[in-house]
């Protein structure tokens, strides 16, 4: 829990035609994480890499996308929903079944786009005829004899029709190089309706604009160049004529659904089955001739798992290579990390800042306690504490896993408020457990700035601890971050301590066992520091010692900065008594009926504004001045090869127990 | 802001090339080339010997678009606006990409790989539309998408008549269209000097397509004025309209107004320019200027002449003490256009050409000394 699982780097090289088996089995065995294979700080495999120029899987990778995509659309056609069922022995298809299920797919989706794209068209002549009728009137009040207008034997040529309101400029302007008149008579939406009229002899040339324009002649029917009346008519039949084209359609469509509906979900499994070959060729799958090879990240613990495995499976047609990752390669060996069920809602609020590096010390417990600490002494009230819990129970469906953070603010805030003796703002209705932040103000913010000193201390450790492990072994000790950091901030702060007379320095330290002043230590720490800045820094005798002058400086500051922003931990405290307060003056010499409300709305106002501040403060304490120090951040997620079926985890997609397992079996699999 | 503005602009002015400049980069030696390249902000293109011209375009197609997001940090507005629209060219480029390979049916994959990262400019999600079945669909996902107005039209018109020519014609006039509305907004904050470059940007845009339709493609009068964007600058569209029912190249630039008409016969006279040039450029500039008579006589020469127009403009804007956002654009213009004749340069090295054909092609590219 406190820290990424150790992994090892594993080469795996095989039959170039069992390579979609190895990847399945890479996938059920659920914590496989493809990498990429050598590396600047793997000089051997990186050179058996260029023995392997070629990629075998990457024409498989394409077809396996190709047919993914047209599966979608075809789901969004009609949604095959059920749990998708695996076989536990169902092998990988191969490039070749790949092909032909890519095939089968294209010609399926082909026919439903033509079915789809017929149904647009219809829709758009709907829109039309909606349109039409309402420019019908107009057409019939434009006093000009229809038939007369568009004889075919005339000189002149005459269009009506309609084009898109923003090319009717624009047409205008064209077709008048050609004398030829654009009309509009009727705007519906974006639509225009037109009279064109020209010279019969420049067609070719009109017809040009009007098909650049996307202009839609409209078919005006013999019933309407003599009868307009029977337009409307004409119209109806149009209208019953879509429908049963609309209707053929969707029957044409509903028996297609039929007919392929059933092996929907044969090809879901099949891809399903693709997808891990097709997962590990985006990272690299090499090759030459008949073999190939891929390489990725296991848990050791798990590595004489996955060798029975293969063993079982491939009854030696293949070999696995493992190496223990360099220390310089942190940044490249993703991370994995296993939370109990109850931490998990805290994680993605770790997440946020980013994925712990691997080797990294996890912060995450910590953070949880922390967090839920700080939260409940800002804002200790056992009413709305309370009612913090039960909204956050009340929406847990709505905001999922982040409720159950919301909870346990809630239960600590009632805990504090115990501890305080306050309940919804009213500080004298029960006796505080502990002190209350109203009567004994300098108490709480000592207390605040212990607990500062505390988390300082803490996240100095850590910091020293992940440089430590990383093989940053001088900047773990003398770095202001590391040993001689704390050396210099235990120092200084019992010092502090004993100056102001909180502590006797006898009581802190035994002369005997350790026999130095704190201040010596102190300025002992400080030393350290500043001889590894001047190490470090680069450039001349005078520049050296500027920079060093100045580093210690942040250095001072920086930490007591740090600490004194506890501060804030009691100023929120003071300010939730406050606040109540503030409600109660304004309540009092009200009448009973509105003194309830204004003590109801303002504890709303209370709970909802300075519940959300003292969220964010806490959350932003635990990011500025805890994880800044030692919390790098820059890991990689542990995404391991799946199946694609829903499963949860730590950080990486499939990290845990459930990973790559299929529904119903038991294969004892995973950590 | 505006200071801001301004001095980002003035800073990366510094990274523009002279004609000196481009002279070592054609004989200096590989080492020293990978320090002028640096010099002038161009570190990624100095492994320019193992990459494709695709990629040699890609690369240089990002760093206009990282300086672009700089410089859009601080705009607001129409300014925003505009200069967001201005990066869609690429976008666009990549739509028509995806169409013509769409036709022809290549797979996802080649295409995915021919299209231009967008980064943070990027509004389509190109996986998705590689992945479409055919033409019809694209269009109706791009449809529904951020390009909504120019795919629109442009699909009507296919719809009409199943011509690739009409998709392309259609996306740029309504890209450019869009451009010149957006730019006309920006004038009034922008100032005399932005709406001078625009015009000379939106009427080279407009000549070179009318000449094109016109004389190469043999397209009727009124459809060649349909497919111009509609300008409110020296080439206005009674102009266009004017232009477009003449009969040659010749008549047509006989028919520009003054200025234009004047920039094209001087361009016939000039005389070698700048002490500073060096013997090759002299050399090369001559034979430039011999040439210069006959530039004017072919569309790509014309296209030229204007390009070189626009950035002399450009710089006399990046120079001027005209509004922040001028001079950005002016600075963009510009850095493209540098982009380009690096390109070529260093297509040109990379293939063994001499330095003569490849000041040719720079100057085809209008990127010539003058």
């Amino acid at each position: 829990m406190f820290r990424t699982e150790p992994l090892v780097k594993i080469q795996l090289l095989m039959l170039a035609s069992e390579a979609p088996d190895a990847a399945l089995e890479l996938a059920r065995f659920g914590v496989f994480n493809p990498g990429k294979m050598g590396g600047q700080f793997d000089i051997e495999t990186q050179a058996k890499v260029e023995l392997f120029p070629d990629s075998p899987a990457r024409r498989y990778r394409e077809i396996w996308l190709e047919a993914e995509k047209r599966l979608d659309k075809l789901l969004m056609q009609c949604g095959d929903l059920q749990p998708l069922q695996i076989a536990a022995d169902a092998a990988a298809p191969t490039i070749a079944d790949l092909e032909a299920l890519n095939g089968w797919l294209k010609e399926v989706l082909v026919a439903c786009l033509a079915c789809h794209e017929g149904e647009e068209r219809i829709q758009e002549e709907r829109k039309h005829l909606d349109a039409l009728e309402e420019t019908l009137a107009k057409l019939e009040g434009l006093n000009v004899d229809l038939a007369e207008l568009l004889r075919q034997d005339s000189l002149l040529s005459v269009h009506i029709g309609s084009v898109q309101a923003s090319a009717v400029k624009r047409m205008t302007e064209a077709l008048s190089m050609n004398d030829t008149l654009m009309s509009p008579f009727d705007r519906v939406g974006d639509w225009v309706f037109a009279v064109i009229a020209g010279p019969r002899l420049d067609q070719a040339e009109v017809q040009g604009v009007l098909a650049q324009a996307g202009w839609r002649e409209l078919p005006v029917p013999a019933e309407l160049r003599t009868l307009p009346q029977q337009a409307r008519v004409w119209l109806a039949q149009e209208r019953q004529r879509l429908g049963e084209v609309s209707g053929a359609e969707c029957k044409v469509m509903q028996v297609l659904r039929d007919e392929f509906r059933p092996h929907l979900h044969d090809a879901r499994v099949r891809l399903a089955l693709a997808r891990p070959l097709a997962e590990a060729a985006q990272v690299g799958v090499h090759g030459r001739g008949g073999l190939a090879a891929l390489a990725g990240w296991v848990p050791s613990r798990q590595v004489a798992e996955l060798q029975a495995l293969l063993a079982a499976r491939f009854h030696g047609r293949c070999w696995l290579e493992v190496r223990q990752p360099d220390a310089r390669e942190a940044t490249q060996v993703p991370s994995l990390v296993h939370y109990p069920g109850w931490l998990k809602p805290f994680v993605p609020l770790v997440k946020s800042y980013g994925v712990p590096r691997y080797g990294e010390f996890d912060p995450a417990l910590p953070f949880a306690l922390l967090y839920l600490l700080l939260f409940g002494a800002m804002f200790g009230d056992i009413g709305h504490g309370a009612v913090i819990l039960l909204l956050s129970i009340f929406l847990l469906k709505k905001i999922g896993r982040l409720a159950w953070v919301g909870a346990a603010a809630g239960a600590v805030s009632m805990l504090f408020g115990v501890l305080y003796g306050s309940i919804f703002g009213y500080e004298d209705v029960l006796e505080p457990v502990w002190l209350s932040p109203m009567h004994h103000p300098e108490h709480v913010l000592t207390v605040a700035v212990a607990l500062g000193v505390g988390f300082i201390i803490l996240t100095l450790l850590a910091s020293a601890r992940n440089k430590w492990v990383s093989g940053q072994t001088a900047a773990a000790l003398f770095d202001a971050t590391g040993f001689a950091g704390l050396l210099f901030y235990l120092g200084a702060v019992g010092g502090l301590a004993v100056e102001a007379g909180l502590v006797v320095e006898g009581d802190l330290l035994h002369a005997d066992v350790i026999g130095v002043d704190l201040w010596i230590l102190s300025i002992l720490g400080m030393v350290m520091v500043a001889a590894y800045k001047g190490f470090e820094a680069q450039g001349g005798l005078g520049e050296r010692i500027l920079v060093t002058l100045i580093e210690v400086l942040e250095t001072a500051i920086n930490l007591f900065s740090n600490t004194l922003s506890f501060m804030r931990v009691a100023a929120f405290s003071l300010n939730h008594v406050a606040l109540a307060l503030a409600v109660f003056a304004l309540a009092a010499g009200l009448s009973a009926a509105a003194h309830g409300i204004t003590v109801v709305l303002g504890n709303a106002v209370i709970i909802v504004l300075e519940g959300g501040i003292v969220a964010i403060q806490a959350l932003r304490l635990m990011y500025f001045e805890g994880f800044s120090r030692f919390f790098n951040g820059d890991g990689r997620l542990f995404a391991p090869l799946h199946l694609g079926l829903a499963t949860e985890g730590g950080y990486g997609k499939d990290a845990g127990k459930d990973a790559g397992k299929d529904p119903g079996k038991d294969s004892g699999k995973g950590s | 802001m505006s200071a801001y503005l301004d001095t980002r602009v003035s800073l990366f002015a510094n990274q523009l090339w002279q004609p000196t400049d481009f002279d070592a980069l054609l004989t200096t030696s590989e080492v020293e080339m990978q320090h002028i390249l640096q010099m002038h902000g161009l570190p990624q293109l100095a492994s320019y010997a193992s990459l494709d011209s695709r990629s040699l375009e890609q690369r240089s197609i990002a760093k206009v678009l990282d300086e672009t997001r700089v410089l859009l940090r601080p705009l607001t507005d129409s300014a925003r606006d505009f200069l967001l629209y201005w990066t869609g060219r690429f976008e666009i480029n990549n739509v028509k990409t995806l169409l013509r390979a769409k036709m022809i049916g290549e797979s996802p994959a080649e295409l995915l790989s021919k299209l231009t990262p967008m980064g943070y400019f990027g509004r389509l999600d190109n996986e998705a539309l590689a992945h479409a079945e055919d033409v019809m669909e694209l269009l109706r996902r791009l449809e529904a998408g951020p390009f909504a107005d120019i795919v629109r039209p442009a699909r009507r018109a296919f719809e009409q008549n199943q011509d690739p020519f009409n998709l392309d014609a259609s996306l740029d006039r309504a890209y450019y269209e869009g451009l010149a509305q957006r730019g006309k907004n920006l004038e009034p904050i922008a100032g005399a000097g932005f709406k001078t470059l625009m015009g000379y940007l939106i009427d080279r845009v407009n000549l070179v397509w009318l000449l094109r339709y016109r004389f190469n493609y043999k397209l009727p009068p009124a459809q060649v004025y349909y497919l111009l964007a509609t300008s409110h600058y020296s080439l206005t569209s009674a102009r266009l309209r004017e232009l477009a029912r003449l009969e040659s190249l010749e008549d047509v630039l006989a028919a520009l107004p003054k200025p234009w008409r004047a920039r094209f016969e001087a361009t016939s006279h000039r005389e070698t320019a700048s002490e500073t040039t060096s013997e090759t450029t002299r050399k090369t500039t001559n034979e430039y200027s011999a040439g210069c008579a006959d530039e004017a006589s072919s569309i790509p020469g014309v296209f030229a002449i204007m390009e070189r127009v626009t950035s002399q403009y450009a710089r006399s804007v990046l120079s001027s003490r005209a509004p922040a956002i001028s001079r950005a654009f002016a600075y963009l213009v510009l850095r493209e256009r540098d982009l380009r004749a690096v390109r070529t340069v260093l297509r040109g090295r990379h293939l063994g050409l001499p330095s003569d054909d490849i000041w040719l092609a720079l100057k085809r590219t209008s990127h010539a000394v003058m």
